[in-house]
């Protein structure tokens, strides 16, 4: 019977090959890049740093991958995934309102992590954006996207 | 120096004065608080200054890093967990010293020692960058590329990664500081038709996402932690047989801060390991250490401030941070338009001199608030971290909205804090991420003049003798602590943390 592989040998093997396929990404892309003819190249070609960059990162992956293996230091806990599923409502929600979004997300954020009573939340979901709203708006003079909350201050 | 007296000239504005105060409040809470730091801090608050005169903003910026690294100690000693990692090493002997009622005479002491170094080091400060800043002022592009690899070859010590891992995160933030339009030939890279890109990858959202929203997410993880305070009923002076006792350590461990602040990366987290090393070395009672010596409080307090005063040192008279917040503090001078460097001190000498000067009053102002507020201060601890980092990500969001006001800089800041999330996941500082950014555009531009002027003859930049300086000391750097392993057969001294 087959065990189930241990995370941290997971990330020993996962990671330098997620670190070594982007660079290979990257090096790719710099191939796309404008050549300049020798006169305007101004010493180095432009995808000339990048692919040195990207290079070196290769050789210290493999370095790290001999030397000192990725091992997982920090626990992912399902509070800190679905705070992650949080962020992702957060950004569909902020294409309808900034504010409404980040008010939203303040609030469920605040009860995910365990608090249950309502003034908190309201402070946290509803008196701390319109603070920095005002804040940005009428100090910093800031104007932020317009939509659903906002456009009601903006007229 | 008429820049001397005009800097001091513009702290007599009261406005300013004002803000100080106020940043430093700020600067006190962000450090008591679980989870923010002084990079953290001075990230989030980088764009609340962007409407501000460049004095005004980079004095909040400083304000935040001097005072936040200072109100560590509270929580170190109060509660067992540093405020800011630089403190870590004030929980060995501020604990043990609260849980026999004297809590008083630990947050005095550290008061005291905090303001001492920080003191000295400014006045370090004052005299060093403008005597390093006349010395760079013949560097040529060849010594300035090796510099900046000088400074980023600082990276392999930094933040709490491995040195590989610390120097694949600096070349990551290399490599995002490619991204938009190369500035020697114009040409387009990794902008794949977004018309954003092509200004490339702002500091501001990146260190908003990977100080700020990644340190949230890790947050998460830590819900279930219970912090217990110690009481407290008044904060204490050091007594006459204190200072006699603590004297010398205050001085080591300053000289040693300000050394450890001026190198570049290098922050006030290893100053106080080493602070703290040396002040138990050098210790007639060693064995009290970890049991509450006040020497042990003095030695690490006075070493993680004087390296604010020192890290700015080569931030302002190089452009190369000394320590990650200098790194965010140097953003803010890009930011605002000015130009760190040797030229920092002939053309905008007024404004340097009015940063120190206000760093001094900085330093002042929190013994003052260390002495009368820290009971109050150590209440800020209490906040919920259920109710703090929800208000944090709003602050982060809109932060990384301001500087640009652009959504896109909001997408930046989140994909960045998650990317940030996952390296501390898989033990990669997010620190040299920061830093690579930063010296990534400087390191290219550098590298190209050099080519143009040595006729593209790369290997002439090691002829030259500052550069050959610059080019040993970043092969030291790579390649000591290995080297010193082989020769030794162990592991050095001390293991440099986050």
């Amino acid at each position: 019977m087959k065990t189930p592989l241990n995370p941290d040998r997971r990330a020993r093997w996962l990671v330098p090959i997620c670190i070594i396929l982007f660079c290979i990404v990257a090096l790719y892309f710099t191939t796309t890049f404008k050549k300049m003819p020798p006169i305007l190249k101004r010493g180095i070609q432009p995808s000339d740093f990048p692919q040195l960059v990207c290079l070196l990162i290769v050789s210290l992956t493999l370095l790290m991958v001999w030397k000192d293996p990725v091992r997982i230091v920090e626990r992912v806990t399902s509070k800190s995934w679905m705070t992650m599923g949080l962020m992702i409502g957060f950004v569909a929600l902020m294409q309808v309102d900034l504010f409404l979004a980040l008010g939203a997300f303040a609030a469920t954020l605040t009860m995910l992590w365990g608090e249950r009573r309502p003034l908190n939340i309201a402070l946290v979901g509803i008196l701390i954006p319109t603070t920095v709203f005002f804040l940005f708006d009428l100090v910093f003079k800031i104007r932020f996207p317009r939509g659903l909350l906002t456009s009601l201050w903006y007229g | 120096m008429d820049a001397f007296l005009n800097g001091f000239l513009a702290l007599t504005d009261p406005s300013l004065l004002l803000l100080l105060v106020a940043a430093t409040l700020g600067g006190v809470i962000i450090g008591a608080l679980p989870g923010l730091n002084a990079t953290t801090g001075a990230a989030l608050l980088l764009p609340f200054t962007l409407t501000m005169e460049p004095v005004a903003a980079i004095s909040i910026l400083t304000a935040i890093y001097c005072s936040a690294t200072f109100a560590g100690a509270i929580t170190a000693i109060l509660i067992n967990t540093p405020g800011t990692s630089a403190s870590a090493t004030t929980c060995l002997d501020g604990y043990p010293l609260a849980l026999r009622g004297e809590a008083g005479r630990a947050l005095g002491m550290a008061v005291v020692a905090s303001t001492i170094g920080g003191v000295l080091s400014v006045i370090c400060l004052m005299i060093a960058a403008p005597v390093l800043a006349r010395a760079a002022y013949n560097f040529a592009p060849p010594e300035y590329f090796a510099l900046t690899l000088f400074g980023l070859s600082m990276l392999v010590s930094v933040g709490g990664g491995s040195p590989i891992k610390n120097l694949i995160a600096g070349a990551f933030g290399i490599l995002l500081a490619t991204v938009g339009v190369d500035l020697l030939t114009s040409v387009k890279r990794f902008t794949f038709d977004v018309p954003q890109l092509h200004e490339g990858i702002g500091f501001v959202p990146v260190m908003i996402g990977v100080f700020g929203i990644s340190e949230l997410l890790s947050q998460a993880s830590a819900l279930h932690q219970k912090r217990e305070q110690v009481t407290m009923k008044a904060i204490k002076l050091p007594s006459m047989a204190d200072y006699k006792k603590v004297w010398k350590t205050i001085l080591r461990s300053t000289g040693i801060g300000t050394f450890i602040g001026i190198l570049p990366a290098e922050g006030a987290t290893v100053a106080s390991m080493i602070g703290y090393n040396e002040a138990r070395r050098w210790s007639k009672t060693p064995e009290e250490f970890g049991k509450g010596a006040i020497e042990g409080i003095a030695g690490s307090e006075a070493a993680n401030n004087s390296a604010t005063g020192g890290a700015m040192v080569p931030t302002l008279a190089l452009g190369i941070p000394g320590s990650p917040t200098a790194a965010v503090i140097l953003a803010g001078l890009l930011v605002h338009g000015l130009r760190p460097g040797p030229t920092m001190f002939t053309e905008q000498a007024d404004f340097a001199f009015a940063i120190f000067w206000s760093m001094l009053f900085v330093n002042l102002l929190f013994l003052v608030i260390g002495l009368y507020g820290a009971k109050v201060f150590a209440r800020v601890t209490l906040i919920p971290i259920r109710m703090l980092w929800p208000s944090v990500f709003i602050f982060s969001i809109v932060g990384a909205y301001a500087l640009d006001q652009s959504m896109f800089d909001v997408w930046i800041a989140i994909v960045s804090g998650i990317i940030g999330y996952f390296m501390r996941v898989y033990g990669f500082s997010v620190v040299p991420l920061a830093i690579g950014l930063i010296l990534g555009g400087m390191l290219e531009q550098r590298l190209g003049q050099s080519m143009v002027m040595l006729d593209e003859q790369w290997w002439l930049i090691a002829t030259r003798p500052l550069s050959a300086f610059f080019l040993i000391l970043t092969a030291i750097a790579l390649f000591g602590p290995a080297l010193w392993k082989l020769i030794t057969g162990q592991r050095p001294a001390f293991k440099k943390g986050s």
